[in-house]
This record gives C-alpha cells, structure tokens and sequence, in this order.
C-alpha cells in the first residue's frame, strides 16, 4: 500500500480544483506511468490496490449510487470489475492528480455530518438518504464542492461505462475489433 | 528512423542542421519538407509512438494514449476543457478530418490587418497542393454521409440553411467511426501515416518520448534545445540535448509559447502567450424516435456555415457541426447522476449531438505552470462572443427539431433543460451560455505566437521567423494571427510546409 499523509484539512481549493479538472478523460488518464507499462495495459489486479480497502468501500458505495439506473437486469457494480478498473486507472495517474483522491473519498464519507448536519456516515446512510447527500454535492453553492462531485461522479460513469456488461443498457453495440484482434 | 527513448535508454545527444519540435500538423510536414530538401533534420515528440496496433476502440485506453493530459487539460477555472494530441502525429492522429483551406477572407484580414501583404492564396497554393496532395484529401461521398450527418443535413435543408458536405483526408476508409480514439485501420490520413513516414525515409531522426524544455540562443545564433526523457505521466528517464542552427517549433499553441516563455526568449513584442483564441464549442443531444448509432460511419461530414459570413465579417460568427461519442465521453458530457443521468444514457443509441464551434475574439492566455506538462490557460468569453453561443444554442436546437428530433436536451450542470417539438426556444438564448455552467471545449487553441509583419505586434513573421530570433521558426496554429474561422489541419500544414521551403530556400546562410 502506497504511503499517504494528506490529512482533511490539507484539502486546498487547488487540490479541489485539481480533482474538479477531471472530467470525461480524468477517467482515461488511469494508465499506468511509463508509456512502455501503458502499452501492455495490464488489466486491473485482483483486487484494489490504490484506494485502502476502507476508502474502496466507500468509493463503491458512492459509485453505485452515482450510476444507479434502476434497470433490474442492470449489471451491478459489485459484480463487475467498475471499481478495479477505477483503481487500475488511478494507480497511473500522476500522483500530483490523484494524492487527494483518497482524502475526497473521506469527505464524501464525513459529508453527511459536515455539511448536513447529521450524526451519520454516508456508507450507514439508506440509498435515498445517500442520494440526498449526493445532490447537496452536485448543487452546492461552493464550487470546489461541485467539482470534487463531477471529478467522482466521472471516474464512476468512466469505471462503468467502460465495462461490456453494461454497453446492453445503453445500446451500445461496442467497438468493431474483437479482443484478440487488439493489442494494448 | 523512429526511436522511443523510453525503450531505448539512456541519455539523447544530437546535432543536426534543423531540430524540429512536435510532429503534429505543423511539425510532421516542415520535418519531412526540409530533411526531403536535403537538410539533417532531428525531430523531438514528446508524446508515444503509438500505430494502428495499438488503437484498441476502448475510451479508457486511448484517451490516455492520444491527449495531452490524458484529456484533462482545462482552462484554470475549469470551463473549458482543451483537447490536443500528445503522441506522434499530434492532434491529427484523433482529429475527425475536415479539410479545408484558409478562407479567402480571413487571408485578406491577416494581409490587411497583420501587416502580411504576402501571404496571399497565391503564394500559399503551392503549399496547399502539396499537403493536399500528401493528405489525400477528396470530397466526402454522398455514400459515405452517416446517419448522424444525415439528420443534421435534413434539418438544415429543412430550415433553408446553407450548409454542404465537406472535404476529408481519409483514404480506404470503412466508416468504423473510431477517428477520434485514432483510426486502427491506417484508413486516416494523419501525419502518423504521411509526413511522418515521408520524414524518416527522407532521413530525419525522429524521437518519440522527448519533450523539450528549454531553448538556449548564444550569441553566433546556435541553438540548443533542452530537455527530458519522459514517459506518459511526465516522469523523466534521460536528458535531452540537440544543437542546430534552426529550430522549427511546432508544439502547438499552449506548448510553444510555454517554451519560449520559459526559455526567455522571442518575446520582445510581449505577445508570447497571449492572444489566445480558443473556437470554443458547445453542444446540445438530440434524440430521436428510433435507434441510429451516431458513433458509427464518418462523425462529421456535412458542416453548416449559415451564421458565419466571414466575406460580411471576418471578425465573428459560428459554424455548427455534427458530434457523437461513446459510452464514456458521452455519459460525462451530462448532468446529474444515478436514474437521472441513465435516463439521458438509455437514449445513447438515439442521440443525434450537434455542435456550434465559434470563431472567437474573445483572447487568452497561456503561461508556464507548475510543469512543462501543465500549462496555465486563461480565457474567458467576450460579452459578444458569449452572446453568439447563447444564440447558437437555439440554432443547434432547430436544426435536431427539423432532423427530426423527438426531444433536445442542453446539457446545463444545474436544472438542464429538456424540450419537445414546439417548445420555445427561447429559453436556451434566455439562459444562454456561461462558464461553468454548461460543458465548453476547445480543440483548436491557436494565436499564442501570432504572426504579423510589424514586430512591435507580432511573434513571428510572414515565414514564421520569430522578429526577435533569427533561425528561430514557429510552425503551428499559435501563428494564426486572428481565430481562424474553420477547422485548421489545412491552414496549419500549408503555413509549416511554407516556412520550410522559405528555410530551404535561405540555406546555406541560414545554416551558417
């Protein structure tokens, strides 16, 4: 496990910014840092790697709720590899990008009590109540808030999005080259 | 030959006649014209060699390969997300292809307002007909119209509007649609499979993974451009080390004014870096009754140029273009999360998108940031200009209504607004167009070192020689002196090809 020490409090309005920078492509920075390790794209691991176990809960939590669809058949993000996928793309990214992703994460945990008011963690919350929480992120009057939501919200749509499983949902009838035809 | 430095190791000491700087556009076509002339030529990319091999179709691995930033770079406040190439080739090897030449227009202003009496349609025809040439650029077959451009040509015929089917540099190609995560099937034109090729068998030593950092000018006018071995993520591996008599900057226009601007140097008219025009973007989604898989066939082929008059005036006005994307770059492109958000997304395989791209006055400005890797860009919308995209937003709606739209949505972060066939427009020009407030792109930054005959306001010259530096060229969309007004792949190419003929014709004595 890699070494962290960015304590809440250190979250500037730049490392927001930072992490608001991210957008549809903050998802595709996740390659690993040497060009030559990018180009044998190592699937995503066994098991998260760059977000503490703790932090991978609370990442999946927040992301099943930001690509809820509702669909019954929907595949669901435990049972396909959103979060791996979402871990392997972080662990590439330039550190001096994702140093505060796991701090955010915290805060998203800790939203409920700081910016709500209430004696609760996201994770215990009910899915309503995370949905609340969630859009006092989105609505915020605080832009830094509004970014880290779009930076999170995006590196979920990213892990999601990216998986076949789920291109059925949306119609999408996916690339024209198989995976043996494809090198990367 | 083509070298990674990453796979090769160690530490790049070269010297040559010409060091060229960035194989995109500019950079691709002056290596390959001057080392065809007879010069040595070295060229430095910082970005990957990448080939078609390596073009997977999937998001999540080629934005990371083909954009600066990994497609994260941003205007400092976050409004704008700012697209361009980081790899061999450049910007070409994701660009959708329209191909045209510089509005006879906007060459009259430059000449007229620039102090550019020279740089006419003629004296640039040689140069356009060798890129040309080059590109294989043709027309766009009526057969080869996908069905996304096929509604927003419905609708603009429809309304009266003028519009056509462009020009493209595409040869053999079979419609996959996956230009913008690079063409695995070599079917695109791009510098990766023209001028770079032409430039290493001409002889030119091209070097993939070495970003330059540094221009040093002594006082004999040598130079030696600095820098580092670098792998994807901007960690450095070796050190860079060229010497040459001329150097062809063609980073593009946040890269090369960064250089110079940390180089110190060409910067007496106190213009390096600034000027910088975006074409900003914005775009409304579409949707129609029935499934048509936008993402397949050509993504852009017709382009409607009703409120744009650049003949009236050169200054202002917009063109609107068709936009689809994939599952990713689509699903961050709209508001909201959850049910919500899915509710926009389970109409992916319906939705028609379509862009304005706006020929700007409105003026940036790049500075060195923390890194070589992360510029600063500063830009922010003129009263005018913000008017015309607010204007442009009821545009883009009627013509997804005319094409057949059943409903249009515009992407507002906060409260986006959904409309059905005979709704008011009006709301859009109502609630209009402001930063932050609806998602903005750029892909075609320009103007950072801009051209003009009159140093005192002007980068460079009519060649693309820097006033303050002799030997010292720039070749890429940072010399356009004014927005362009119209996709650059051309107008890049043919100024580049320009200055390198200029530099060929000016040897020996530019070399000595």
């Amino acid at each position: 496990m890699r070494e962290r020490s960015a304590p809440l409090a250190s979250l500037s309005r730049r490392g927001f910014l930072r992490l608001g920078a991210a957008s549809a492509a903050f998802v595709a920075l996740a390659q690993v840092r040497t060009v030559p390790a990018a180009a044998q794209a190592a699937p995503p691991g066994p098991g998260p790697r760059f977000f503490a176990p703790r932090e991978t809960e609370i990442l999946t939590q927040l992301v099943e709720r930001l690509v809820d669809t509702g669909e019954p058949g929907a595949p669901s993000v435990r049972e396909t590899r959103t979060i791996p996928t979402i871990d392997a793309l972080c662990r590439g990214l330039d550190p001096a990008l994702t140093g505060l992703l796991p701090a955010a994460l915290r805060l998203f945990e800790w939203g409920p009590l700081l910016f709500d008011r209430r004696l609760a963690r996201f994770t215990r919350l009910a899915d309503a109540e995370k949905d609340a929480s969630l859009r006092g992120w989105m609505t915020s009057r605080l832009a830094l808030r509004r970014q880290a939501f779009l930076a999170v919200r995006n590196l979920a749509l990213l892990g999601y999005y990216s998986q076949e499983e789920t291109w059925p949902l949306v119609g999408y009838a996916g690339p024209l080259l198989a995976g043996a035809e494809r090198r990367g | 030959m083509i070298t990674k430095l990453l796979e090769r190791g160690g530490d790049l000491v070269e010297r040559a006649d010409v060091c060229v700087i960035g194989t995109g556009a500019g950079g691709a076509v002056a290596a390959a014209e001057l080392a065809a002339g007879g010069r040595s030529v070295v060229v430095l990319e910082q970005g990957h060699h990448w080939t078609k091999a390596d073009f997977t179709q999937r998001e999540h691995e080629m934005l990371p390969r083909l954009f600066e930033e990994a497609g994260m770079r941003q205007t400092v406040d976050g409004a704008f997300t700012v697209l361009q190439g980081r790899n061999v080739g450049g910007s070409t090897v994701h660009n959708l292809c329209y191909s045209f030449r510089t509005p006879p227009a906007i060459l009259r202003l430059w000449q007229q307002e620039h102090a550019l009496p020279e740089l006419t349609a003629e004296a640039l025809e040689p140069s356009f007909q060798r890129v040309e040439a080059t590109l294989r650029v043709k027309p766009i077959l009526e057969t080869e119209v996908n069905a996304l451009n096929r509604v927003i040509r419905t609708g603009a015929e429809k309304l009266g509007w003028s519009g056509f089917v462009t020009k493209h540099n595409r040869e053999g190609c079979i419609g996959a649609g996956y230009c913008i995560l690079g063409c695995s099937y070599d079917a695109k034109q791009s510098m990766l499979v023209t001028y770079v090729p032409k430039a290493d068998a001409a002889g030119a030593r091209i070097y993939a993974n070495a970003r330059a950092e540094r221009i040093e000018v002594d006082g004999s006018g040598r130079k030696r451009v600095l820098g580092r071995i670098v792998g994807h993520g901007g960690e450095a591996y070796g050190s860079v080390e060229v010497e040459a008599p001329v150097v062809v900057l063609a980073a593009g226009a946040i890269a090369s004014p960064d250089l110079l601007l940390r180089s110190g140097i060409a910067n007496g008219s106190g213009l390096v870096g600034r000027s910088l025009h975006l074409h900003p973007s914005v775009m409304l989604a579409g949707f129609m009754e029935e499934p048509i898989h936008a993402y397949r066939g050509i993504p852009q082929s017709y382009y409607i140029d009703e409120f744009i008059d650049l003949e009236k005036d050169p200054h202002r006005g917009y063109v609107l273009m068709p936009i689809a994307g994939f599952p990713v770059l689509t699903a961050t492109q709209f508001p909201g999360f959850g049910r919500d958000h899915y509710r926009t997304m389970r109409g992916f395989s319906r939705m028609v998108g379509l862009l304005a791209l706006l020929h700007d006055r409105s003026e940036g400005r790049v500075t060195p940031g923390e890194s070589p890797a992360k510029p600063r860009i500063e830009y922010a919308l003129t009263p005018d200009d913000r008017r015309q995209l607010s204007e442009s937003l009821v545009h883009i709606a009627q013509v997804l209504f005319a094409g057949g739209a059943a409903r249009v949505l515009a992407p507002y972060w906060s409260e986006p607004v959904e409309l059905r066939p005979g709704d008011d427009l009006s709301v859009l020009a109502a609630r209009g167009v402001r930063e932050g407030e609806i998602p903005l792109a750029s892909t075609h930054p320009q103007s950072t070192c801009r051209m003009g005959g009159d140093r005192r306001h002007a980068v460079v010259n009519a060649f693309g020689e820097c006033h303050d530096v002799p030997g010292l060229f720039v070749a890429d969309m940072s010399v356009f002196p004014t927005s362009l007004g119209a996709p650059p792949q051309i107008t890049t190419a043919a100024l580049a090809d320009r200055t390198a003929h200029h530099v060929l014709e000016r040897w020996p004595r530019l070399g000595s």
